[in-house]
């Protein structure tokens, strides 16, 4: 993975190398002609040398031989030694072209060294004629070589003419190829930077796009990026971002679902709650007053209308009391035989009970009102719509940890679907007129109260429904309340 | 619409880069070292062939053939000289020649006093062999080592001789010469009166002349006022042929005369070809060229000690207009 700041030094690494070769061959080129140039300054320097030395020279032997002091002749020595130092130079003028005239030059040099000495030395003889006739050779031979010195320039310039051209033609093309590299590298430079750009915003555009699509609630585009730096980076963060925003949602979703079925449930208590209330205006006034029909029927002789009374008020009673706290079986059981009086003078003899009870288990803790919701349920479901009634069976059986209670009609029975709600203990529609305390709120009171959950069987079918409560002889928490 | 502009740009890239390199390569490629061309072979002997009539077809013809002679046997030497027998010039480049200490000077004699000083003193002070070529000056005035060239006496004989047989054995011969009365022009009068003294019909008036045009003009006129019965002319130098016909032609017809001179003029050849003249005498300068650097290399690599004084005569022969090319 390149990183943005990596392709940014790439760039710059690049531009960089490029100034830097271009600028190296160009200096390079630059001394080489500089070189060049100097070369054939110094070949027509050092010939020009030989000109000015060889005059020097004439001029300081004719100083001399006007003053012989030992001042002009070391003026003089030092003009020969100078001549002689050109001379040394002139040598490596030579090539093919000048090689006869070099040696000419040279010789003529030497010439005019000999002529000088042999002035000099009439000089010293007092020769004078001799002298001046050797001064004026050294003269001519002085002459003679500023000519010959234009002969070689010339020859030079000839030889060297195809080269001279040369060079001008070449720094011509120098201008051009200064001119074609302009060009060619700014068109790289910006076919570089262009990719080198896209490499960079071209991801940058997708993932603005991505956000853009994100921004307007469009959760479910793939941010997708293909590139290798920092930006791919991001995208997949970004993508990231928005799996988790769209869990999130759901997740949100799900919560709101919740709260809704939370508050209709709060509705569902508070309208129970009101039930309750309402059912339990003036309790006592309704048992005083059933008591006293009971009385009065009594008194009037009929002693089976008041027995019915007093099951009801009893019923009554025990409906109000014990709703809320747990009674022993024994209780229940007493409270069902009330209610089951209660029943049979309703139905007759449509209405069989068969109750069969294990007496040593009486003892054990349950909820209030737990078998009077399921025994008036099956005979609401199993005998009051059948026209030759139904039979009820009650059973309690020791079990080894628990006490089975069996209550079995003869009905219809349920079906599945129904099964399962009460089970679930979700709130049943109930038909019919009931206590009002429903089947699925005993399940639910059963599991709070011994912290188990498998409490009931239903076992439903064509011949008959059997409920089976399975109630521990001890509670798990013995919080007696 | 971006893509092919995309390609453009990269086409126009690659096309520039191609220019670019063909410029690099053109700036980069050409030598950059000057041409240092080494001397290959140090030239055994360095010699001068000094003229006083450069770029003349017959003195062109001498340094061409010393030219072929001296790369044959591996001596370098240059052709000096002056225009238009420039003497002071010449002298000038033979002093030159002899303080640049050559090895060796093949030179057109000249018979004046510098001449033979430069030659005789000079060259011999340091040691420079001198051979004459094509017209000489005596061994005593110059301490030349040889001459090469046409037997200047034989020639003049040569001409006096078709003189006579053109002519016939009597009449009058104008001859005209330079006042400056150089050794090889002595020679060829020599021959032509040696010849010409057997023919006691044959009158010879002899005219010098300065070498202007006006000068030879002037002279012509004078001798043919002096001498109206004259039959032929010769140009014992060739240089004043060329004025002297054309004040002939003034005058009269040029056919009827029998007008000769020699070949060391350029102006010899074409006068001929024009029928102006009826003979030239023409000498070998090839030839000479050749011999010339051919000997003094043998003397220089002591191959032909001493050489031969009197000289080494080259070919001459008589060109009558018929001959001619």
């Amino acid at each position: 993975m390149t990183s943005i700041q990596r392709k940014i030094w790439t760039l710059a690494a690049i531009v960089l190398f490029i100034m830097v070769a271009i600028w190296t061959t160009l200096t390079y080129y630059n001394q080489k002609t500089q070189d060049q140039y100097n070369d054939i300054l110094q070949r027509y320097l050092r010939m020009n040398e030989v000109t000015n030395a060889s005059q020097q020279t004439i001029t300081a032997l004719n100083n001399y031989r006007l003053k012989p002091t030992a001042a002009n002749l070391g003026l003089l020595d030092r003009s020969k030694e100078q001549l002689r130092k050109a001379r040394m130079d002139v040598m490596t003028l030579r090539n093919a072209d000048n090689d006869f005239a070099i040696a000419n030059y040279m010789n003529l040099i030497d010439s005019l060294l000999e002529t000088t000495d042999r002035s000099l030395l009439f000089q010293t003889e007092k020769e004078s004629e001799d002298s001046e006739k050797a001064f004026s050779e050294a003269t001519r031979v002085s002459k003679y070589i500023s000519e010959m010195t234009l002969t070689l320039i010339d020859t030079e310039l000839k030889t060297y003419d195809r080269f001279y051209r040369g060079i001008i033609e070449q720094s011509a093309e120098l201008k051009k190829l200064g001119v074609w590299l302009l060009l060619t590298i700014t068109l790289l430079m910006l076919l570089f930077t262009y990719g080198f750009s896209l490499s960079i915003t071209r991801p940058i555009q997708k993932l603005t796009q991505a956000a853009k699509e994100l921004s307007r609630g469009r959760f479910d585009l793939k941010v997708e990026v293909k590139s290798n730096d920092e930006i791919s980076f991001l995208a997949k963060m970004f993508e990231r971002m928005r799996i988790n925003i769209n869990n999130l949602i759901s997740e949100i979703q799900q919560k709101a679902q919740l709260e809704r079925e939370l508050q209709q449930n709060k509705l569902l208590l508070q309208e129970s709650q009101l039930r309750s209330l309402q059912s339990q205006i003036n309790p006592h006034f309704l048992f005083n007053t059933l008591d006293t029909l009971s009385k009065k029927a009594y008194l009037e002789g009929s002693e089976e209308t008041s027995d019915l009374l007093a099951s009801v008020a009893g019923l009554l009673r025990y409906n109000l009391k014990r709703l809320d706290r747990s009674v022993t079986l024994y209780e229940e059981v007493k409270v069902l035989r009330q209610y089951m009086e209660i029943q049979k003078a309703r139905f007759t003899d449509r209405l069989r009970f068969e109750a069969d009870i294990d007496e040593t288990c009486l003892h054990v803790q349950i909820p209030g009102l737990t078998l009077q919701p399921i025994v008036e349920n099956a005979v609401i479901h199993a005998v009051e719509p059948s026209e030759e009634g139904g039979t009820i069976r009650f059973r309690i059986i020791d079990g080894e940890q628990r006490v089975r209670i069996e209550i079995s009609d003869d009905g219809p029975g349920m079906t599945e679907l129904k099964v399962r709600q009460i089970l679930e203990a979700h709130p049943v529609e109930t038909e019919g007129h009931s206590t009002g305390i429903g089947f699925s709120n005993v399940v639910t009171r059963l599991r709070l109260f011994y912290g188990v959950d498998d409490v009931m069987e239903i076992a439903s079918g064509p011949e008959g429904t059997t409920v089976v409560l399975l109630i521990p002889k001890t509670r798990r928490f013995d919080s007696d309340d | 619409m971006r893509k092919s502009l995309l390609i453009l740009i990269g086409a126009l890239c690659a096309v520039l880069l191609y220019f670019t390199a063909q410029s690099a390569d053109r700036v980069f490629r050409s030598e950059r070292q000057l041409p240092r061309t080494p001397v290959e072979q140090q030239a055994r002997y360095r010699l001068v062939l000094i003229t006083q009539e450069l770029e003349t077809p017959f003195w062109d013809k001498v340094a061409a053939g010393a030219k072929a002679e001296a790369l044959a046997s591996g001596a370098a030497i240059e052709v000096w000289g002056s225009y238009g027998k420039d003497q002071e010039d010449f002298l000038k480049k033979l002093e030159i020649a002899i303080d640049a200490k050559v090895d060796g000077i093949i030179v057109q004699g000249l018979d004046s006093d510098a001449f033979k000083n430069l030659t005789k003193v000079k060259a011999a002070f340091y040691g420079i062999p001198v051979i004459t070529v094509g017209s000489d000056v005596p061994m005593v005035d110059s301490l030349r080592r040889t001459y090469v060239g046409s037997d200047q006496y034989a020639a003049g004989g040569l001409i006096a001789k078709q003189l006579i047989a053109d002519m016939g054995k009597s009449g009058t011969v104008i001859l005209l010469g330079d006042s400056r009365e150089e050794y090889y022009q002595q020679q060829r009068l020599k021959g032509i009166y040696d010849i010409l003294k057997a023919y006691p019909g044959v009158k010879t008036a002899y005219a010098e002349t300065a070498d202007t045009r006006e000068q030879v003009i002037a002279t012509t006129q004078d001798m043919m006022n002096r001498l109206p019965d004259v039959d032929a002319f010769v140009a014992v130098n060739a240089n004043i042929a060329a004025a002297m016909i054309h004040e002939i032609g003034r005058r009269s017809q040029v056919e009827p005369y029998d007008i000769y001179s020699f070949d060391d003029s350029p102006d010899s050849l074409p006068l001929l070809e024009q029928g102006k003249l009826d003979g030239v005498l023409e000498q070998s300068p090839d030839k000479m060229g050749r011999a010339g650097v051919n000997l003094m290399v043998k003397w220089l690599s002591g191959e032909v000690m001493p050489l031969n004084t009197d000289g080494y005569p080259t070919e001459i022969k008589m060109l009558k207009l018929k001959e001619a090319p």
